[in-house]
């Protein structure tokens, strides 16, 4: 489309404010720091003393194999017994009690109505795929085509086995509310490569918005600049993107310079710095108005491509369209891109069960996640990104007195995968007992996680810290936390 | 372990010294250490994680966090006093081999050449232990040369300590902040050497700084402070016309009346009503992932009323910890105790209804411990603090008297003389409070803080580094705890409370880490001051209006906010105020600001609250869509403080600006500074409304009054050609948008 001219235009309209800066402010402000201040890309960094653009590329602690993540985050808890670990035992035992030995001092949600001990049979037929001969249900025969590229795990466990403050455990490494989510600790240790676009994006889709909402993606502790902006398909991709309604782009671009000329003159009466970053915020939420827009835009991507993702009508919120958007961000320099897709609490109610409900949310993530993974490839971008799969829990060998088939919450062992930069594709780690209660061996808590995947990204887990409440708080919290060696190529 | 291989190590500590006797200036190579300031951080943040108060996972059982462990404890010989070569942690600290050296390497803290070169002139000179600062009395008698005049006023002795800490010693007449503008660059005066000293003396003292206070800031930029910081709204038209006027005649007399106005106005309940309810972790919905609405306006109006009547600090205290348990407790004291039902509540379905409430009781003794006490208590819930001498079954006996309640709505009268006409008014509404329970719940502690794993049961008190409480009956309750709160023997609340107002005025802290006073926070910069602060906030009754005029009233309170290349390479962050601090407003007063300049505000207080308009959509990003139908008429233009704040999806304009969700206390805000604050200001409906307003008033009275509305200042005409040629709507555009508008100066 003719987003290269439009790139064009805004570029030739900086240069123009620049020009007009140079000329019309001659307040006695050095031309360098005034070129430091306007000028694109890394050398915004270069803003007078002290004030730093806080999304600035920063180096990491070591040299990563990863320089972006997407994460696409099933939210509700995806039954990893009906879609990757393969149980027969549990089939054969179906109906039977669950021996008490296994659930002895563990505990549940709906401990008091519709938990029970009975063991539900896997409901779906598996077969080992590719040549790594993983198993994969019948629910996901797209996945099924690319398990050589990912890394399975499946001895997930978490600590947490209500909804919200799961979902929270998952992305901040603790069920409390206020603590930095992964995607705001990985900006804050590695800023953004992007000059025009926020550096930690969140897409949702499904029929409704993640338990919890904003607290997951919030930043936390952490200044807001790295808090998960949402990008929203219908209407302004950002909230207050648009222009108010008759204000054209000639007087949005007005607004900014003339905006940016008496910052500018303030700037040197008090000497705040805070002025020089406030002037390059203006230019960047002008550039975003341009970008975001650009970025949803998939009218330029091939028939292929959108075959390939399963998007039948580029304009409606779907997972797969999300899938796109997570690709063209990545090619923008997004750091961190979280999808979101409900509905994976499939408890057996009446519009959440195994039967039905589960084989249709298969079809909503299947071909597209596959799809992104191919795509990523085939544009070299896998070497460094990484993508992982997963909920905030899995759900249980037993199943549930409800109205049909479904499985409670289940904290023990869970099933996620990542792909990309320094994973050994093909790879299967964990292994279940024979019902697929519990991990035997080696196990992935979500700590474990949260410290491979910032050592994927350069970031030591020990390190990455900040001062909070008299905590030296970091994602993987004071418990212990490992990086998953094995899983590193 | 080993002492072996000393050479290679004495040979560095050699070369270490040489290297720090370098940098340390001439004052700061005298024996004197102080342990406070010097040593505690260090040993805090590199050894007491496993070599502190936390017995179960202290290593080598070897403490370091009192000097009778570390003179006995481990090996008993950790430190031995006036000989670090014999000293275990001097070995240690100073090992080549990384299995042996102190922290070890994978606790990713390693020590500085200069860290280690002060730990062992410490332990040279005797290893002295001090008492941690803030567990002590409050220091009211000086010693030595630095005292204040007897007679001085509080606003003069707050001076004086500042005129100290900048190093000219009294208050001397100076035109700029600089003593001496050539030195600044000499050898002297670089920005190593002037913290370098501040950090070898106990007290306050700045012999090497060379500060003096700013000139004091034009009239009008005093004016647009004072509304500001006092009513959290800018100066009208009509007010800084007045003041100008009366100010060139009498400038003492007319910013003292000023003071006094703004004070005794009722929106200075509102503007310091946000600053509690921060604190208070107020909002007007439940959390968690269904986040229905809750209705507890009525504490939030009770906050306000309380500030407005300057109710002192102590019975604010009392009421809100134990309104409930007072003698014939009035609707009044009930609904104050509604400052611990500001916790979320889950209702998810599957949950444990136990385990929410036991989160709940947690989240009240952290809470009343940061905010009160500023110390991190609830890292104590499941092991003893690593730092601070709280047990963990200290943790659970503070648990005991928050473990005692039931949870109702109360019915109240609500009656707004301001509101009351309108007929959508309700007269009773309900409100969230505690009720103490008749029947006892046992407390236990709690194992790793799992509610499902009691060890010993415990009855209520409170931490044995503190003075005692005492209580009235056999078993001591809430009523205690609050009165214990605010017994001037306490000696962390005043200071807490002094300095946690000081940060408002100064952007920070004379006590930087204000919610953690413990042994890992920062000690104050200026710790006469704020001892002496804290008693005369004590001794005059525990008023918070006072101690706004104390601080507004002072010369560096007034100073000049401009900063000059070579102050701020001297004190980058303002420590030593030889100049106010310029910030950008909280998020609230961003959006007041506007409806005032905007002449758009309905300055009505309390009640219920209001829905101003949000962007499309803003709403449907939580797990349940929650409607919005926005306010019309005179509610929509309402001052932020009233906006309905659900806390899993809170309004943008707020969130983006950095106000708190209310999910856990917040005791000082975070400023940013973003791209989506500029979408905001440009874009969104609501300011864009505002701006539309401000288009009016343009039209019926010009630009020069426009730009005064927004920044309280007349516009030069460099300024006022800037905006020549637009019209009236863009005009008032680029006035709401400029980065003073929303900044206090």
């Amino acid at each position: 489309m003719d987003s290269q001219p439009t790139k064009l235009a805004t570029s030739i309209v900086h240069q123009t404010t620049r020009r007009h800066f140079f000329s019309q402010c001659g307040v006695g402000l050095g031309a360098i720091s005034l070129a430091n201040l306007l000028s694109d890309g890394s050398s915004l960094a270069a803003a007078p003393d002290g004030t730093t653009d806080p999304l600035q590329p920063k180096p990491p602690h070591f040299a990563p194999r990863a320089k972006r993540v997407i994460f696409l985050f099933m939210a509700g808890g995806p039954s990893q017994l009906e879609m990757f670990d393969y149980k027969p035992k549990l089939q054969e035992y179906n109906g039977q009690p669950i021996p008490a030995s296994m659930i002895e001092g563990k505990r549940f949600a709906f401990m008091d109505s519709s938990h029970r001990i009975d063991l539900l049979g896997g409901r779906q037929a598996f077969a080992q795929h590719g040549q790594c001969g993983a198993w994969v249900s019948d629910l996901l025969p797209y996945t099924a085509k690319v398990v050589d590229q990912l890394t399975i795990l499946k001895t997930c466990q978490t600590d947490l086995f209500n909804h919200a403050p799961a979902k929270l455990f998952m992305n901040t490494g603790t069920g409390q509310f206020g603590r930095p989510c992964l995607g705001s600790w990985v900006t804050y240790g590695l800023g953004s490569e992007s000059n025009d676009l926020p550096g930690f994006v969140v897409l949702q889709s499904g029929p409704r918005g993640p338990r919890g909402g904003a607290v997951n993606w919030s930043s936390g502790a952490l200044p807001t600049t790295y808090q998960g902006v949402p990008l929203r398909n219908q209407g302004d991709p950002i909230l207050n993107l648009s222009n108010p309604s008759g204000i054209t782009a000639q007087q949005q671009r007005e607004l900014v310079d003339r905006v940016s000329q008496l910052n500018l003159k303030r700037l040197v009466e008090t000497g705040d710095q805070e002025i020089a970053t406030r002037i390059n915020a203006y230019e960047m939420a002008y550039r975003m108005q341009t970008s975001a827009p650009e970025l949803m835009d998939t009218t330029a991507e091939s028939a292929e491509t959108l075959a390939m993702y399963g998007i039948k009508d580029p304009k409606e919120t779907t997972y797969a369209r999300n899938c796109l958007l997570a690709r063209r961000l990545v090619e923008r320099g997004v750091r961190f891109i979280q999808l979101y897709h409900t509905n994976w609490d499939h408890h057996g109610g009446p519009t959440e069960n195994l039967e039905k409900h589960l084989p249709e949310i298969c079809r909503d993530i299947d071909q597209a996640s596959a799809a992104l993974v191919l795509d990523l490839q085939q544009r070299g971008l896998l070497d460094d990104t990484l993508v992982i799969w997963g909920g905030e829990f899995g759900r249980t060998p037993m199943g549930e007195v409800r109205e049909s088939t479904g499985r409670n919450h289940h904290i023990e062992a869970f099933t996620m995968w990542m792909t990309g930069a320094g994973l050994k594709p093909g790879l299967t780690f964990g292994e279940t007992d024979e019902l697929g209660f519990g991990p035997v061996g080696e196990k992935a808590h979500v700590r474990d996680i949260h410290a491979t995947i910032l050592h994927l990204l350069g970031l030591d887990h020990q390190k990455l810290s900040i001062r909070f409440q008299g905590l030296d708080l970091r994602l993987t919290g004071v418990e212990p936390a490992r990086v998953l060696q094995e899983l590193l190529v | 372990m080993g002492s072996r291989r000393l050479g290679p190590y004495l040979l560095a500590t050699a070369i270490a010294w040489a290297a720090v006797w370098f940098l340390v200036p001439s004052q700061g190579r005298s024996d004197e250490i102080d342990f406070d300031r010097q040593i505690r951080p260090i040993l805090a943040n590199h050894c007491y994680a496993c070599h502190g108060f936390d017995a179960h996972s202290r290593q080598a059982d070897l403490r370091l966090d009192t000097r009778d462990g570390a003179l006995t404890s481990g090996s008993g010989d950790a430190i031995v006093p006036g000989d670090p070569n014999a000293s275990q942690l001097v070995q240690r600290i100073l090992h080549d081999d990384p299995g042996a050296i102190m922290p070890p390497p994978e606790f990713g803290k390693p020590l500085t050449p200069e860290q280690k070169q002060l730990l062992q002139r410490w332990i040279e000179t005797g290893a002295v232990y001090a008492e941690h600062w803030a567990f002590q009395p409050l220091n009211t008698k000086t010693t030595g040369r630095s005292e204040p005049a007897t007679a001085a006023t509080p606003s003069e002795m707050i001076d004086h300590w500042i005129a100290v800490g900048h190093g000219s010693g009294s208050l001397r007449e100076g035109s700029g902040s600089l003593r001496d503008p050539t030195k600044v660059r000499g050898a002297n005066h670089d920005s190593t050497n002037v913290r370098g000293a501040n950090r070898d003396t106990g007290l306050t003292s700045g012999a090497n700084h060379d500060l003096t206070f700013s000139p004091p800031a034009p009239p009008e930029t005093l004016l647009r402070r004072l509304s500001l910081d006092l009513i959290g709204l800018p100066p009208t038209l009509a007010e800084q016309d007045a003041f100008l006027l009366q100010y060139k005649v009498d400038p003492q007399a007319t910013y003292a009346a000023t003071v006094e106005r703004l004070l005794a106005s009722p929106h200075y309940g509102e503007r310091w009503g946000r600053w509690w309810l921060d604190q208070a972790r107020y909002a007007d919905s439940n959390g968690y992932s269904v986040d229905s609405p809750r209705q507890i306006w009525p504490y939030r109006d009770w906050v306000v009323a309380a500030l407005n009547n300057d109710q002192p600090f102590t019975e604010f205290t009392i009421e809100q910890i134990a309104g409930d348990l007072l003698p014939n407790a009035t609707e009044s004291q009930k609904i104050a105790t509604g400052f611990h039902r500001n916790t979320p509540h889950n209702e998810e379905g599957g949950i444990d209804v136990e385990q929410f409430r036991i989160e709940n009781v947690v989240d009240r003794v952290a809470t009343t411990g940061t905010v009160w006490l500023g110390l991190t208590i609830g890292c104590a819930q499941c092991h003893d603090h690593k730092f601070d001498p709280i047990s963990q079954t200290e943790f659970y006996q503070l648990f005991a008297f928050f473990n005692q309640q039931d949870e109702p709505k109360l019915k109240v009268n609500y009656s707004n003389p301001s509101t009351a006409a309108t007929t959508e008014t309700p007269t009773e509404t309900t409100t969230l409070v505690l009720q103490e329970r008749t029947q006892r719940r046992p407390t236990h502690v709690l194992i790793k803080g799992d509610f499902t794993r009691k060890d010993a049961e415990v009855s209520p008190g409170t931490p044995a580094v503190l003075p005692p409480l005492t209580a009235r009956g056999a078993i001591p309750d809430r009523l205690d705890l609050a009165r214990w709160l605010v017994s001037p023997d306490n000696p962390l609340t005043a200071r807490v409370m002094v300095n946690r107002v000081w940060q408002v005025y100064f952007g920070r802290g004379l006590v930087e880490s204000d919610n953690d006073f413990g042994l890992q926070g920062t000690s104050p910069s200026h710790p006469e001051l704020l001892d002496a602060l804290a008693a005369q906030w004590i001794e005059q009754g525990w008023s918070l209006k006072q101690l706004h005029r104390w601080i507004v009233m002072s010369r560096t309170y007034q100073q000049s906010s401009s900063v000059s290349e070579q102050l701020r390479e001297i004190d980058p962050d303002n420590r030593w105020l030889a100049r106010q601090q310029r910030v950008r407003l909280e998020a609230e007063l961003v959006r007041d600001a506007a409806l005032v300049a905007s002449g758009s505000l309905t300055a009505t207080l309390g009640g219920p609250p209001v829905y101003p308009p949000l962007p499309d959509g803003a709403m449907s990003l939580g797990q349940v869509n929650r409607p919005w139908k926005p306010s019309t008429g005179p509610d929509r233009f309402r001052r932020s403080l009233y906006t309905f704040t659900y806390r899993a999806v809170p309004p943008p304009f707020l969130n983006v600006f950095d106000a708190p969700d209310g999910v856990q206390t917040c005791t000082r805000r975070l400023r940013s500074n973003t791209p989506l604050q500029a979408l905001t200001l440009m874009n969104d409906a609501g300011f864009f409304e505002l701006a539309q307003n401000l288009a009016t008033q343009i039209e019926a009275e010009g630009m020069v009054a426009a730009f005064r509305r927004c920044t309280s200042r007349h516009p030069s005409d460099e300024e006022l050609a800037v905006l020549a040629g637009l019209t009236s709507l863009d005009a008032a555009r680029v006035l709401l948008n400029l980065d003073e508008t929303i900044s206090r100066e």
